[in-house]
C-alpha cells in the first residue's frame, strides 16, 4: 500500500512532474505526423540520414527525411513562388493531394493516348509504382511548408512522365537533376552529385556527355513545376504540355542501360 | 508495427530480472503475469556429441521459416545494433557486471524475465559452463589413478556440460524469443519451447506494475532465491545528469530514426525512463514485496543500477 501512496506524496512534497520532451523544441505538433525537433537534432538528423542513406540506397525514408531536415530555407522560396503564380496559389490553398484515394483510376484509364492523365498511369503500370508509397512529412517546422515538400514528393511521379524517364537508378538520378535545377533543393542537390556513385563506366558517359545537360538545360528553361495544377490538366495532351513547359524529348533512350 | 515497437524496449533496458534458483519447477508462469500474451521459452543444456547434427537440422528450419524469419531476424538484429549504438557499447559492460554479481555456480536455475535476444540468458550459460569445465579439469587432475571400473562408471553417466542448469527465457514478444532460439540452436544449445497466453489487464500506473510484478517474483522464488534486477535509475552527479539528458533527449530518437527508422519508440523510451523510481525508492518496493537483505549498486554514475534481494 505504501508504494501506491509514494507517487502522491512525491507530488504533495513539491517535487516537480518528470519534464516530458525536456529538450525537444517548445511547440507542439503542427500537423499529423509532425514531430518538433531542435536545431541540433536536426543536425544529427541530416548527418545521420545522408550516411545511412548512402551506405544503404534501400533507406528512400533516410533520403526523405534528409530532404525535411535541410530544405527550409529552400521551401519558403518555393512557396513564395507558389504564391506569386496564379495556379500555384491555388495549389497552395487548396492542398490537392496525389494518391490512390484522391485519383480517379478508372477515368485515367478511359482518357485518349497521349493525355497526361493516360501516360501518368501508363508510367505507373509499367514502372510498377503506386503513389501511396510517400512518407508523410514529419520534421519540416511549419504547416504550410510540410504540404510544398509533400506536393514536391507527389509530383516527383509527374516528372518522370514529363521527362519520359523510367524509375531506374539512371532514369531517377536524371529527374534528380531536373529537380535540382528546379526547386534548389539541398537533398536533390546532394543527390544529383551523389547518386551517380553507384554507376557504371558505361551509364556514367552517356550521364554526363548527354542526359545531365539535357536535364540542366530543361530545368532552367521550365517554369517551376510545382505550380502546376495537375489533377486539372489530367486530358491535356502530353506533347502541348512538353510544348508549354519548354521540354524537350530526351537525347537517349535508356531503357536499356542499368 | 506493434511488436518492434515492445521489443525496442525490452531489449534495450535489458530488463533481465534473473531470479536464480537452486533445483524446482520453473514452469508455473501461466498465472497472472503482468502484460499481454506472455511466451516462455526452456533453454536446456544438453550439448551432445550431436551437435552438428542439431546444426543440419536447423537449417532445414530456418529454411521452412523463411523470409518471415528474415524479417523478424533484421528487426531484432536493428535493435541490437541499436543497444550497442546508443550505450557505445557500455551496455555490454553492465550486463557481465549483472552476471559478475550473480555469481551462479551449475546448477543454478535462471529464470530470466523479458530476456529480449537472451544477452544475460547466454553469458549466463557461458559462466556455468566455464565453471564447471574448470571443475571438471580439477577433477580430472586428482583422478590419474582410476579403477577400471570406474572409469567403466564415467562413461555411462552422461555428464552434461552444464552441470545442471537450466534458464528459462521469458518475453512479451515472440519475435525477439525466436532469434534467441536460434542464437541458442546456432551455438549448440538445446532450445525447447512453450508458448502460454496469460493475460492480466493493465489498468493501473507504471508503479503499481512494478509492485505487483515484485510480488509476483517473490512467489515464484523458492526460499533462498535471488533477485537481481538490472534496471535504468537514476544518475546521481548533476553535471553527469545533464550530459545524460542532453544525450538522451537529443541524439537517442535521431539514432533510433536513423538506425531502426522508429523515432517515436525511442523517444518514449527515453522519456519513461525519467519515470523510474530512484535508487533507494526502487529498493523500498523490493523490501516491501517482501525480500530480504537487499542492496543495490549503482553504474555508470547511475544511469544504471542493479538491485539485489533474496527470498528466505
Amino acid at each position: 500500500m505504501a508504494t501506491l501512496l509514494r507517487p502522491v506524496l512525491r507530488r504533495l512534497r513539491g517535487l516537480p512532474e518528470m519534464p516530458l520532451r525536456a529538450r525537444s523544441d517548445g511547440a507542439g505538433p503542427l500537423y499529423s505526423h509532425h514531430i518538433p525537433t531542435s536545431p541540433l537534432q536536426k543536425a544529427l538528423l541530416a548527418a545521420g540520414s545522408a550516411a545511412m542513406a548512402l551506405y544503404d540506397p534501400y533507406r528512400h525514408d533516410m533520403v526523405a527525411v534528409l530532404g525535411e531536415t535541410t530544405g527550409h530555407r529552400t521551401l519558403k522560396v518555393l512557396r513564395d513562388q507558389m504564391r506569386r503564380d496564379p495556379e500555384g496559389a491555388q495549389i497552395l490553398q487548396e492542398r490537392p493531394r496525389i494518391s490512390t484515394s484522391t485519383l480517379d483510376l478508372g477515368k485515367l484509364q478511359s482518357l485518349p493516348e497521349d493525355s497526361l492523365g493516360r501516360e501518368y498511369l501508363r508510367f505507373l503500370d509499367v514502372n510498377r509504382v503506386s503513389p501511396d508509397t510517400r512518407a508523410p512529412t514529419r520534421f519540416v517546422d511549419d504547416e504550410e511548408l510540410a504540404y510544398v515538400i509533400q506536393r514536391y514528393r507527389e509530383v516527383h511521379d509527374m516528372l518522370h512522365t514529363l521527362l519520359g524517364m523510367p524509375t531506374s537508378i539512371l532514369g531517377e538520378i536524371v529527374v534528380k537533376w531536373f529537380e535540382a535545377v528546379q526547386t534548389g533543393l539541398p537533398m536533390c542537390i546532394l543527390g544529383a552529385l551523389f547518386g551517380p556513385i553507384q554507376l557504371s563506366a558505361q551509364s556514367l558517359q552517356v550521364l554526363v556527355s548527354e542526359l545531365i545537360p539535357w536535364a540542366v538545360q530543361n530545368g532552367r528553361t521550365a517554369p517551376c513545376v510545382l505550380n502546376l495544377y495537375y489533377e486539372r490538366r489530367w486530358e491535356q495532351s502530353l506533347r502541348a504540355l512538353r510544348e508549354e513547359l519548354g521540354i524537350t524529348a530526351p537525347p537517349v533512350h535508356i531503357q536499356g542501360l542499368a | 508495427m506493434a511488436a518492434p515497437k515492445s521489443c525496442a524496449l525490452w531489449s534495450y533496458c535489458g530488463r533481465g530480472w534473473s531470479l536464480a534458483m537452486r533445483g524446482g519447477q520453473l514452469l508455473g508462469l501461466r498465472s497472472s503475469w503482468p502484460g499481454t500474451p506472455l511466451s516462455a521459452r526452456l533453454l536446456s543444456q544438453e550439448k551432445r556429441a550431436t551437435e552438428t547434427h542439431f546444426g543440419f537440422e536447423t537449417v532445414p528450419e530456418e529454411e521452412k521459416g523463411g523470409k518471415v524469419y528474415q524479417v523478424f531476424e533484421s528487426v531484432a538484429k536493428k535493435y541490437d545494433v541499436m543497444n550497442d549504438m546508443m550505450s557505445l557499447g557500455i551496455h555490454r559492460v553492465w550486463k557481465d557486471l549483472l552476471l559478475w554479481k550473480m555469481r551462479p555456480l551449475p546448477g543454478t536455475q535462471l529464470l530470466d524475465v523479458a530476456g529480449g535476444t537472451g544477452d544475460i540468458a547466454f553469458r549466463f550459460l557461458n559462466y556455468v559452463q566455464s565453471h564447471h569445465q574448470s571443475k571438471q579439469k580439477r577433477q580430472l587432475r586428482a583422478q590419474q589413478n582410476l579403477s577400471w571400473e570406474e572409469i567403466a562408471k564415467k562413461y555411462q553417466n552422461e555428464e552434461d556440460s552444464l552441470g545442471g542448469s537450466r534458464v528459462v527465457v521469458c518475453d512479451i514478444n515472440k519475435e525477439m524469443l525466436k532469434v534467441g532460439k536460434q542464437k541458442a540452436l546456432a551455438q549448440g544449445y538445446r532450445a525447447g519451447e512453450s508458448f502460454t497466453d496469460s493475460r492480466m489487464p493493465i489498468a493501473f500506473g507504471i508503479r503499481r506494475v512494478i509492485a505487483a510484478a515484485l510480488q509476483e517474483a517473490h512467489r515464484v522464488l523458492k526460499p533462498g532465491g535471488r533477485f537481481l534486477c538490472l534496471e535504468f535509475s537514476q544518475v546521481n552527479n548533476p553535471l553527469i545528469s545533464r550530459l545524460y539528458d542532453l544525450y538522451s533527449f537529443q541524439v537517442i530518437p535521431v539514432l533510433g530514426e536513423v538506425i531502426a527508422g522508429d523515432w517515436k519508440s525511442y523517444q518514449y523510451l527515453v522519456e519513461s525512463i525519467r519515470r523510474f523510481p530512484s535508487q533507494e525508492e526502487f529498493k523500498e518496493m523490493i523490501e516491501d514485496a517482501g525480500f530480504h537483505k537487499v542492496t543495490y549498486e549503482s553504474l555508470t554514475s547511475g544511469i544504471v543500477a542493479i538491485h539485489s534481494g533474496f527470498k528466505l
